[in-house]
């Protein structure tokens, strides 16, 4: 009886110790809006990735402070980005650190405006922006920083950084897409039309064998936008409005379809793996197939989109798709000072040239392009001529539900065998629906 | 003193129960409802207020053509699967039990296998490994047999077939479980009387298995029901998964919520849309354990 007793009280016990253990992941982690000094403070940036970041103090240029960016890009990229700033910012005692999450995006928008948990900065394409800016998370760049110290980013870049005429994010890098082909299977030249480049793989595509001349993802909206914009179509406009069932998109779509037809399924992992497994001789892909090509052992050659002129006379332009740091306006409240420099940090050549010697990143800084290994490095010179016409992807926060009917509209077109106009029709209905309820 | 005593014990024992289930599944229910009747968006992120029923309203005016399309699939859908799911796992669990049958424990080891399989790597799996018009094992075998490659995702009824087809590879093990722990308690006397009687292994399947395996199956087939019910992750990420959409336009109402409130960052209607969706799955529910009911008394 007595056991049993016992029995009862350690069982009540221990449901209490659960409770307690699973709801204090409910509480908030008072550390980091501690504004005192730890003891163990050092001048460098706490290892642990739990320990709260120092908030700015009136002594800033004594304590340290650590500036936290959330990215969903190659980590070991991100700690070369941080380490160049940190080297430049080794005096002022400020460290910048990133830290890698997936879906950016949606943890933005869930930690935006929580100073405990949530990051300073984060690092994504410029596309997100509008609807950052709309939920009203983000303090604007501008704010931040002297316009004087950005003149040498390229204008493009800018652009996409810039929402209703504020700009909001601090171009890092950009990324376009680029004709990759393995140089030991391609043979002859390279056309200069999409017509010869077609003609190309009437020739040397074989359907049944599985070996093919160009692969792309001929269903996604962002590897048809080269299509797309060289038609004079558009997926949204500035307005908001989208262009679905245009009769310049329904041309792209339908100068793509006979592509599409000689490009396998248009997946994304089968595209990627026939290249690598050289079963397509070239493929329409960005800069971030070239780690798994270079595993691959192909020896690639790489030219711009912009030297393929469409039937029209227009070349093929691509979006640009630009990497940019926003700043959340929960940080900016107590941490301007030291967010100003890690973001002047970044206007300057250094980051950039970093970036593209060793990840083959475009630069959004022009003079970087002035270095001599930049210069000569094959992919960023024909991303800066593609850049040159490359469209920078609509950053208005509509863009984020236009992506889902636009690749709605492909595959039915390309897979499924739908007529253009019934389909462009129907999908046009579903984006304006889709934009409504944004509302 | 005592009598209190005893009233309110099990009370306080169920109490750190009861706030657990109270924090993670009341609260979000609650909250989502609360949602619900606000304009939470991304244009009021930050200054959201009260608007009544209007997100409701919103929520039911979807009730259209493409919603009941949607719902007639779902229904279809939850019927062939469970049909197929229980006659399968029947005949399956009644072989695993034959007598003299080498190996069992090895068997039914390897059969659930793609239960413990995480659904996310199991329907990418399928998707690349099966599917694949280059790289699946289908259809190595139909241009190996010198027919054209066939793209079995990019249109309805293939598709529908397809995802049903890896649907059961990955619900039949609960199953095939459920019902041979029902076969172990089922008294092997009754067989033998049987067989004494001149009763054939299929009026034996009929007149003492099926029977006996009623009261344990009710449950089970109740809550499988509601999983294939509100099936998402197999048709969305075989067939509409941003960069890999297949071109079949296959929608269940889970689905088609997801695509037409979901993705649209407006809280408070998606919230409401769940909330439709949770009170459609509720009266699904009473009325399954209506019918349920008498049966499990009849018995």
């Amino acid at each position: 009886m007595k056991k049993k007793s016992v029995l009862k009280k350690l069982s009540l016990l221990t449901a209490c110790a659960l409770t307690l253990g699973a709801l204090s992941g409910c509480s908030k982690d008072t550390a980091a809006t501690n504004n005192s000094q730890p003891e163990n403070a050092s001048q460098e940036a706490p290892a642990d990735d739990s320990q709260a970041p120092q908030e700015e103090t009136p002594s800033a240029g004594q304590d340290p402070i650590v500036i936290t960016a959330w990215h969903d890009n190659d980590e070991a990229m991100m700690n070369a980005l941080a380490d160049v700033v940190n080297q430049a910012l080794s005096e002022e005692n400020i460290t910048l650190r990133f830290e890698k999450k997936s879906d950016v995006a949606g943890q933005i928008r869930l930690y935006g405006t929580d100073a405990a948990n949530g990051p300073d900065l984060y690092l994504f394409a410029h596309d997100a922006l509008g609807g950052f800016a709309e939920m009203g998370i983000l303090e604007p760049v501008e704010n931040l920083i002297d316009p004087t110290k950005e003149a040498d980013l390229l204008p493009m870049t800018l652009e996409a950084a810039t929402y209703k005429d504020v700009q909001y994010l601090m171009p890092v890098y950009y990324e376009t897409l680029l004709f990759m082909y393995n140089k030991d299977l391609w043979e002859g030249e390279l056309p200069s039309t999409t017509e010869g480049l077609y003609d190309y793989m009437t020739a040397h595509t074989d359907t049944a064998a599985g070996t093919y001349a160009l692969v792309n993802q001929h269903s996604t909206s962002y590897n048809v936008a080269p299509f797309i914009n060289g038609f004079g179509g558009y997926i949204i406009d500035k307005d908001a409005n989208p262009g679905l069932d245009t009769q310049e998109m329904k041309d792209a779509i339908t100068y793509n379809s006979k592509f599409a037809a000689l490009q396998a399924d248009g997946d994304y992992n089968t595209v990627t793996t026939l290249f690598n497994e050289g079963k397509a001789a070239a493929i329409i892909g960005g800069p971030w197939l070239i780690s798994g090509i270079n595993d691959a052992g192909i020896n690639l050659g790489i030219k711009s989109l912009s030297d393929f002129t469409l039937p029209n006379g227009n070349v093929m332009m691509p979006y640009s798709g630009v990497q940019c740091l926003g700043v959340l306006k929960v940080a900016a409240e107590t941490k301007k000072d030291a967010i100003t420099k890690v973001l002047e940090v970044l206007t300057q050549p250094e980051a950039g040239i970093m970036l593209a010697q060793n990840f083959n990143c475009a630069p959004a800084n022009s003079k970087a392009y002035e270095d001599a290994q930049v210069a000569a490095n094959e992919m960023i010179l024909a991303m800066e001529k593609t850049a040159q016409n490359a469209v920078p992807m609509p950053n208005i926060p509509e863009m984020g539900v236009m992506w889902g009917p636009a690749e709605s509209l492909l595959a039915a077109v390309n897979k499924s065998g739908e007529d253009v106009d019934s389909a462009a029709s129907k999908y046009q209905q579903e984006a304006l629906s889709a934009i409504a309820d944004m509302q | 003193m005592e009598n209190t005593k005893k009233k309110y014990l099990p009370w306080l024992y169920c109490l750190p129960s009861f706030l657990l289930i109270g924090a993670i599944v009341l609260f979000p229910i609650l909250y989502t409802g609360y949602i619900s009747f606000t304009n939470m968006n991304l244009y009021h992120w930050q200054d959201y207020t009260f608007i009544g029923i209007d997100n409701y309203v919103r929520a039911l005016g979807k009730v259209d053509s493409g919603f009941l399309s949607a719902l007639a699939t779902t229904l279809l859908w939850t019927l062939v699967n469970m049909v197929l799911d229980v006659a399968i796992a029947y005949v399956l669990a009644v072989g695993l039990n034959t007598d003299g049958l080498r190996a069992k424990r090895i068997y039914k080891t390897l059969l659930v296998f793609p239960w413990a399989m995480p659904a996310y790597v199991s329907i990418l799996v399928w998707r690349v490994g099966m599917f694949n018009t280059e790289f699946g094992l289908l259809n190595k075998i139909v241009t190996s047999l010198g027919f054209d490659k066939v793209d079995f995702l990019s249109r309805n009824v293939p598709a529908f077939i397809s995802c049903m087809v890896l649907n059961l590879w990955m619900s039949l093990p609960y199953m095939i479980v459920m019902i041979d722990g029902g076969l172990q308690s089922i008294d092997k006397s009754m067989y033998e009387s049987a067989v004494l009687d001149g009763a054939n292994p299929w009026q034996k399947s009929i007149y003492i298995t099926v029977p006996s395996l009623k009261k344990i199956m009710a449950p089970i087939v109740i809550m499988t029901t509601f999983t294939m019910f509100k099936q998402f992750d197999i048709l969305y990420l075989l067939t509409m998964q941003k960069g890999a959409v297949s071109g079949s336009t296959l929608q269940t109402i889970i689905t088609y919520a997801h695509q037409n409130a979901f993705v649209s960052n407006n809280y408070g209607l998606s919230s409401a849309v769940s909330m439709v969706i949770f009170v459609i799955i509720i009266l699904f529910s009473l009325w399954t354990n209506t019918a349920a009911v008498p049966e499990r008394k009849g018995k």
